[in-house]
């Protein structure tokens, strides 16, 4: 006989009437299963008799239904319809007749209410999933990890195909109707633990611990939660012996989910993405396989190789095709590369706030809002600043004073245009479509075009290329002729620009006039063992 | 039929032979291990960053972060169905925005600062102009980006009108935001696309997928230039190095690893000492010598890069670890935690 097997709760707001009903249930514990059929009325009418005499009896009265929030609905849950599947089995082997037989067992001193053995649940699973028993173990334990039955008298929730006494969960804990029941809830029930003087409701060491750190979570409303625990605590105390043995179970049982034994899978908290992934993913014939292109590099190339065998013919000549390319190109030795990793630590160490001071206070640190206002204030461009300039002529025309000197060299050098051409090319890339066309033939007039008013150099292959392009204009059409035109800047102008007076009186000017103060090398940076970076 | 599987059987042999040979290639090029080849720079210093600022406001899992371009202010998108706007100094909220989703994923901020985008179960992204209220006073829905099959697991403005995304359908997409068109939409991997990190040259981006594998991509083409492989598991984050020529990678498979784009392989692992994290997000800082690393252990990890070693942890998050963002100044770390908190560490 299944015990305070309530209702289904999914349509309603928790509330006092839950496990009232489930109360009532249990003076009629034969009818139950009578009841189930038709019992939507009838808990009604019991949710109105409970709720006049017994008050709240749980600790989920403060419980605010997540559905009434604007979170996450219950049905939009990814894992709603997994609850729903494994509810649609627990349905069935709660049935009195058919379902899994459960009993009260009688012992010397005791009686241990609505219980079955995990030889019984793993044997009904064979004969009514059409399962075997290694899986039937495997379902059984995940059914228990979500919590729809439970061992009664451990906390961690796992399935065991022997004498281990088992019990179901009443449906109103069932985590379809969209459990995220608060710390508040908990230091209630935790609460309440601590004032049944009974040793079997001992709290565990980390419930101890968490019910300490709760306190001090919560130190200015424990008051409130003390009242409330005594409250149901009293309420608890009414009840018949055997009805509260069970009660208590469940609601140990929904806590075992919610705030699992440390070392237990938190079923609750599955991350979205995976699941979304899990459910997305086609695992039969039907589907893509797992990886689609070829694989090398460290790991398990025989499992990788044992997708290919899924795969179509198109697919791996695809596959073979980039392999090819890939073998057609040189690849860097590891020591070169980890010495240009090295290189690039050093060179930007400079500007790393974790190596060197920054230019401007960290405005965290500082309580300076200096970082956010340079533009703001006048102040003269740092040397560490202009040194940044010589990295590459990204560095330099990333920096509007970098570029707006540059800008001035190139038009000493009469070769502005080539800057202006690149950029013209890099703003169209940010253009909205539709702006496109227009300023692709605006951009070839000023340009490249027979009458261009700002001509620039490129070499007639770039030109060619670009003048097929302008026959579907696109924000690349010029690309080819900016990337010469870059380069060109890079090994020409830029290199001559490092070289030049202006750089080096621009260098020498702002050394002059900012002090070493707030240029620290790296060197003596950490030499100093107790300086904290940043 | 017997014909056809003559014909896939010599693919899938040529093919094999290409696989040993570029693993072949690979080895021949592993002359040296990075940790030795860099023993020669000096010792980093202890991280000693500390939480500056505590950002509550969220009353559910906060699912990603993502700073503006003034490394100031950040977005952060919950499961309690809000976009929140922080500054990110003074740990006030500029805006809270209501979506009418609440399984959001993936939150981004244009490097602008002047429109924030989400998406995640809907099926599709939302694009928010900040600077500008509905009737309601709550910032501006801009455009919705529609058509996709399967969940947007990531997003990233290229600037303000271009946005690039990454979907459950297996998909990279990039929108036109002012036509409100994709002009890109093709398959990239064997699995969900669940983060997209854009080269420092602008030209260039890496995706992470759950196939796990990352791929390198030109803006322009609908090939993948490189396909790098060896996670075990999920890629749930990748993460390009300041230089452009390496990136860093954040797995299911509890590792987090160093790849270099020139010798087209992983050069480097990152495991904590005393524990076993899967690995969810990731981070450089801008010399590129710290890696990042929030997990489901609850941490986030850092290491040194060129010497391999574990250099710290930072501890406060009282649930896993979600998504984290370096702010572009390199000076602050934002994260964002199942335990419903949004923290900036110094």
């Amino acid at each position: 006989m299944v015990t305070a097997m309530s209702v289904e709760k999914s349509s309603q707001a928790p509330g006092p009437g839950a496990s009232g009903a489930e109360h009532s249930h249990h003076q009629h514990h034969q009818h139950h299963h009578h009841h189930l059929h038709h019992h939507h009325n009838l808990h009604q009418q019991q949710q109105r008799d409970e709720m006049a005499t017994t008050g709240p009896p749980l600790a989920f009265v403060t419980q605010v239904h997540p559905a009434n929030l604007t979170a996450p609905a219950a049905q939009d849950s990814p894992n709603y319809l997994t609850y729903k599947k494994m509810e649609l089995i627990v349905e069935k082997m709660l049935d009195e007749k058919t379902g899994v037989p459960v009993k009260t067992v009688k012992t010397f001193m005791t009686k241990i209410p609505s219980i079955f053995t995990g030889t019984d649940l793993i044997a009904w699973m064979m004969k009514n999933m059409d399962v075997d028993d290694q899986e039937a173990l495997h379902v059984a334990h995940l059914m228990a990890a979500h919590g729809y039955f439970f061992p009664i008298d451990d906390h961690s929730l796992t399935v065991r195909n022997d004498n281990t006494f088992y019990r179901f969960q009443t449906p109103y804990f069932w985590l379809s109707n969209c459990w995220e029941p608060e710390n508040t809830d908990y230091a209630v029930y935790l609460c309440k633990r601590t004032m049944q003087h009974k040793t079997r409701l001992e709290l565990a060491d980390y419930e101890s611990d968490y019910l300490a750190r709760l306190q001090k979570l919560f130190s200015r409303k424990w008051e409130f939660i003390f009242m409330q625990a005594e409250a149901q605590n009293k309420v608890d105390k009414k009840r018949d012996k055997l009805e509260r043995k069970v009660l208590d179970s469940q609601e140990r049982a929904f806590w075992d989910v919610h705030r699992p034994m440390p070392g237990c899978v938190n079923t609750t908290e599955l991350d979205i993405k995976k699941v979304c992934r899990n459910q997305s993913r086609p695992t039969t014939s039907g589907g893509r396989p797992e990886t689609s292109t070829p694989a090398f590099g460290g790991a398990q190339p025989s499992a990788i190789r044992r997708l290919n065998s899924q795969r179509s013919a198109d697919d791996l000549k695809k596959d073979i095709e980039l392999l090819r390319q890939r073998l057609d190109r040189r690849i860097t030795k590891v020591s070169k590369v980890a010495d240009a990793l090295m290189g690039y630590f050093e060179q930007y160490a400079e500007y790393d706030p974790f190596f060197t001071l920054p230019e401007y206070p960290n405005p965290w640190v500082s309580d300076s809002l200096e970082m956010w206002e340079q533009d703001k204030l006048p102040k003269e461009v740092s040397v560490r600043r202009v040194k940044r300039w010589a990295f590459s002529l990204q560095e330099l025309l990333q920096d509007p004073v970098g570029r707006d000197q540059f800008i001035r060299f190139l038009d000493k050098e009469f070769s502005g245009e080539n800057l202006k051409f690149w950029e013209a090319v890099r703003d169209l890339k940010t253009l909205p479509q539709k702006n496109v066309r227009e300023k692709v033939m605006e951009v070839w007039n000023e340009f490249l075009g027979p009458d261009a008013s700002c001509p620039i150099n490129v070499d007639s292959r770039s030109y060619e290329m670009t003048k097929k392009n302008l026959e579907k204009p696109d924000q690349w059409s010029f690309d080819v002729a900016a990337a010469h035109v870059y380069h060109l800047m890079k090994s020409d102008s830029y290199s001559r620009y490092l070289r030049s007076e202006m750089y080096k009186d621009f260098l020498n000017g702002t050394k002059k006039k900012t002090s070493v103060k707030g240029i620290r090398s790296i060197v003596s940076f950490t030499v100093r063992k107790d300086t904290q970076a940043i | 039929m017997g014909k056809e599987d003559a014909e896939t059987t010599a693919l899938k042999k040529e093919l094999e032979d290409l696989i040993n040979k570029c693993q072949e290639d690979q080895k021949k090029q592993q002359d040296a291990k990075i940790e030795d080849a860099c023993s020669s720079v000096a010792d980093a210093p202890k991280i000693k960053m500390v939480t500056k600022k505590m950002l509550k406001g969220h009353i559910n899992k906060v699912n990603s972060v993502h700073f503006s371009g003034d490394s100031r202010h950040c977005v952060t998108g919950s499961l309690d169905g809000k976009l929140i706007i922080w500054d990110s100094w003074t740990g006030n909220k500029v805006q809270v925005i209501p979506l009418r989703s609440a399984w959001v994923m993936s939150v981004a901020f244009a490097p602008s600062g002047n429109f924030v985008a989400c998406g995640g179960m809907d099926n599709m992204c939302t694009v928010y102009d900040v600077n500008n209220r509905d009737a309601t006073g709550s910032a501006k829905i801009t455009r919705e980006l529609l058509g996709y099959e399967g969940f947007l697991s990531s997003c990233r403005f290229l600037d303000d009108s271009h946005i690039i995304t990454g979907s459950g359908d297996m998909k990279i997409c990039i929108w036109d935001l002012e036509a409100n068109k994709k002009t890109s939409d093709f398959p990239a991997h064997a699995g969900d696309v669940v983060s997209i990190s854009l080269g420092p040259d602008g030209k260039t981006y890496l995706t992470g997928s759950v196939d796990k594998t990352c791929k390198l991509w030109d803006l322009r083409e609908e090939t993948a230039h490189q396909t790098f492989f060896g996670h075990e598991a999920d890629v749930n984050s990748v993460c390009y190095h300041p230089s452009g020529n390496a990136f860093v990678t954040a797995s299911e498979d509890k590792t987090a690893r160093l790849w270099d784009l020139r010798s087209d392989q992983q050069i480097a692992s990152f495991k904590p000492p005393n524990s076993n994290p899967g690995f969810t997000s990731s981070g450089l800082s801008l010399s590129g010598r710290f890696i990042f690393c929030g997990t489901d252990d609850n941490n986030i990890h850092v290491w040194d890069t060129l010497k391999i070693q574990h250099n710290g942890v930072l501890q406060g998050h009282e649930n896993r670890v979600t998504s984290l963002s370096v702010s572009g100044n390199g000076m602050a770390i934002a994260s964002c935690s199942w335990d419903q908190n949004v923290r900036i560490w110094v």
